[in-house]
């Protein structure tokens, strides 16, 4: 089943002083990896926590399809992978990732497969606090994975994991996400895993953030080596760069 | 090597003791540990009864007050809008000393277990609930968030987060609980039970047996210490560490408007009257020692009793006011000098630690016995009652200033003695005045004490006396008296830390 697409229209949201999101209109299509890219702090995060239902907007809409957010969670059929992996301390690797099945009243049958597909295979009942950082992300991002959600919103899920683990995630994780047409939001500081993931890339102005550039990355390519070493993957690096550099000056 | 150390220390002291014991021959201050060996021997039985019919007691109590504390816990966070008025109803039953609800339970349950029991349970709920919210509250927004990604609400996180996130903190509560419910329990001998260790401490004092005076407080003070140290064990074998926790009640927004205070304050008044007056009504006991707010009221209106219960209150008040002072200052003092000699500090504040835990019922009659019947003995029974969970918060209090600050003083070249003046002081505040609204209650049940088992002064001699005359209208109305003027201290206190903090720890006021 294909997630619904996520649709954003004159999005605008305050916290006190600050004015974190903007004019915000956007379309997630739906079943398609949509990637932000944006400076820091220019409101990422909020456009995910948006979209989860987590704060609501002061002025304008956030639609998952025909339902709002909370409705969407209250299916189960929400998940996230954010920055901070937040496990539970007390359960082991296995439980934690078997919690977002729980949680999201699915059953948890391809837990070990997804602790396998994320190289935690020899970690299963370690705790938490015996992982490394870029461990514990691959837990969370498996326990994001392991309800089939339609919506699945990754907050840079690879931030601290290590260069060599995360060139092997890009290649083993999208599929997925792809093969089941989940609508996907991912952010991420690296404009190569932008491109590389994504059918498309917003990228976001300064704060308070809103769309600069909408560039589709090259649709129907396999997400193989040789797309990475094309000229079109280069030429979509430097669209997006551009892109961001134009924002960043005016 | 350290056992070893400890071993001897024991040991020296127990020497050092029997001789002091000796070189004062018929003293009826000091039994030898001699003489207590060879008492305890030939009433062991008897005490072997007492001490298991007491620690039953305390038991149940034990259960059912933190039982009571965790389904009022789990409400509050559950319906947050009425943790307000709840802990306000909490706070209120909390600052009735147990010495005053005793004998109105004793009344109302007559003879039997009941009093003892709920007496108990009535001095471990408070502590256990103020731990366990702070554990149920200290749950960080990402887990929150996380469950309501998958539009899980307040419940599940309860069940998945809270829940297990919260047992350290529960542990430290139900080890608090421990020494405290067999204080509960022993106060509720006093008020005419049939046996236990309450009963025989009573008998003990009033016919000054000096060596069953210490036999009784050695028994209850050990049991109540084991328990202390056996929960403190299952604690960190369950859950592994014991988080540092202030136990206060946390203080309510300073910047209410002051309306709004005065009704809320109105409505919690009214509440609790119209609680009183509904469950007498709705029990149906005799109304000969069931009293009602009106016949409070009444009884009070007249001014030849409104008279004696205030002149009582105000001796009571009296006399517990120097022990209160000199508990908090002493103890405060003595944590920050700790601080100056760290090395003295780490032998001495878990020898504190422990002695907070000693039930104040055990000691009081050996201190009574040590320093008289007159003020001097009521003030060192108060100040030992405040002075240990002072020294304990306070010096909680201080090893938690930020160690950056610490040391920015030290790269300026500053003294210790600056260190502890300008930077270290301002941080032990919030728990000096966490200590500081906690002891009134303390301090109450102290004197009270006291002057039921000793001195023959106040309302604690006002409220035995009752046991005799049966002038149940005097025994409602000096314990309306006194929960009043507990609650009205414990503002007062809580008012005066509001101005201090504000001004030297604002960041502390959330
Ligand atoms: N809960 C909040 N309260 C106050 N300010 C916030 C909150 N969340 C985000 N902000 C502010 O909104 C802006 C955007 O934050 P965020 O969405 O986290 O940025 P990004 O993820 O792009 O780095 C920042 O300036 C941040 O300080
Ligand atoms: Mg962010």
């Amino acid at each position: 089943m294909v997630g619904p697409e996520i649709h954003f229209e004159n999005v605008k949201k305050r916290f006190d002083s600050v004015t974190a999101v903007e004019a915000f209109s956007a379309t997630f299509k739906a079943g398609q990896t949509t990637a932000l890219v944006g400076p820091s702090g220019c409101g990422k995060s909020t456009v995910l926590r948006l979209i989860a239902g987590l704060t609501g907007p002061d002025e304008g809409t956030v639609r998952l399809g025909s339902e709002v957010p909370a409705q969407v969670a209250r299916r189960g059929a929400l998940a996230v992978a954010f920055q901070d992996p937040s496990l539970l301390p007390w359960r082991t690797v296995r439980s934690n990732i078997a919690l977002g099945a729980e949680l999201a009243r699915k059953p948890s049958d391809h837990v070990d497969t997804l602790i396998e597909l994320v190289g935690l295979g020899g970690f299963a009942d370690h705790r938490p606090a015996e992982l490394s950082g870029g461990m514990r992300q691959r837990a969370a991002i498996a326990r994001s994975l392991v309800s089939q959600p339609e919506i699945l919103l990754l907050d840079e899920p690879f931030g601290a994991v290590d260069a060599i683990t995360r060139r092997r995630l890009n290649t083993d994780l999208p599929p997925l996400w792809r093969d089941r047409g989940t609508t996907v939001a991912l952010v991420t500081h690296s404009v190569e895993e932008a491109v590389l993931l994504s059918d498309r890339v917003l990228v976001l102005s300064d704060r308070p953030a809103s769309v600069l550039a909408d560039i589709a990355t090259a649709p129907g390519v396999p997400r193989d080596s040789a797309y990475r070493a094309s000229d079109t993957f280069r030429e979509l690096s430097d669209r997006i760069f551009e892109a961001l550099e134009t924002g960043a000056v005016g | 090597m350290i056992w070893f150390v400890r071993v001897l220390g024991i040991c020296l002291f127990l020497v050092a003791w029997e001789f002091a014991a000796r070189g004062v021959p018929g003293s009826v201050l000091i039994a030898g540990p001699s003489e207590i060996a060879e008492h305890i021997q030939s009433e062991f039985a008897l005490y072997t009864r007492a001490a298991f019919a007491t620690s039953v007691n305390a038991g149940l109590g034990f259960v059912f007050g933190n039982l009571a504390a965790i389904v009022l816990a789990v409400i509050m966070i559950v319906v947050p809008k009425s943790a307000r008025l709840l802990s306000a109803f909490a706070l209120l039953l909390f600052c009735i000393p147990l010495i005053a609800s005793g004998p109105i339970l004793r009344v109302l349950f007559g003879p039997g277990e009941g009093p003892q029991i709920t007496l108990a349970a009535l001095a471990v709920y408070y502590t256990t609930l103020l731990a366990l919210l702070v554990g149920l509250r200290a749950v960080s927004q990402n887990w929150t968030d996380f469950m309501a990604v998958y539009g899980r609400h307040p419940l599940s996180t309860l069940r998945y987060v809270r829940a297990r996130a919260s047992l350290p903190y529960l542990f430290v509560g139900l080890q608090i609980s421990a020494p405290a419910s067999f204080l509960g329990a022993m106060i509720g001998e006093f008020t005419g039970a049939e046996r236990g260790l309450g009963v025989l401490t009573l008998r003990a004092m009033r016919g000054l047996e000096t060596e069953a005076t210490w036999a009784l407080a050695i028994i209850s003070a050990s049991i109540a210490m084991m328990a202390y140290a056996l929960l403190g064990l299952l604690g960190r074998r369950l859950v592994g560490y014991t988080p540092v926790i202030l136990l206060s009640a946390p203080q309510g927004q300073p910047t209410q408007n002051l309306w709004m205070r005065v009704a809320e304050m109105a409505f919690i008044v009214g509440a609790v009257l119209a609680i009183w007056q509904i469950s007498m009504d709705v029990s149906g006991l005799n109304r000969f020692f069931a009293k009602r707010p009106g016949d409070v009221f009444v009884f009070l209106a007249e001014s030849e009793n409104l008279a004696t219960v205030l002149s009582a209150l105000s001796e009571t008040l009296g006399s517990a006011l120097p022990g209160y002072l000199a508990g908090l200052g002493l103890g405060a003092a003595l944590a920050a000098a700790l601080i100056l000699a760290p090395s003295l500090g780490q032998v001495a504040l878990p020898v504190a630690v422990a002695l907070r835990a000693v039930p104040i019922i055990t000691t009081a009659p050996l201190l009574v016995l040590a320093f008289g019947r007159g003020i001097v003995g009521t003030t060192v029974v108060v100040a030992v009652m405040i002075f240990f969970p002072t020294l304990v918060a306070c010096g909680q209090g201080l090893r938690q200033t930020p160690g950056q600050i610490v040391e920015l003083f030290r790269s300026y070249g500053a003294s210790k003695w600056q260190t502890l003046i300008k930077a270290q002081l301002p941080a032990m505040l919030p728990a000096f005045f966490a200590s500081a609204r906690m002891a009134v209650p303390a301090a109450l049940l102290a004197v009270t004490t006291v002057e039921w088992l000793a001195t023959g002064q106040g309302l604690g001699m006002l409220m035995a006396m009752t046991a005799s005359t049966s002038n149940y209208n005097m025994l409602w109305s000096c314990v309306a008296v006194i929960a009043l003027a507990a609650s009205a201290i414990y503002a007062c206190v809580a008012m005066i830390e509001r101005r201090i903090l504000r001004v030297y720890a604002s960041e502390q006021l959330s």
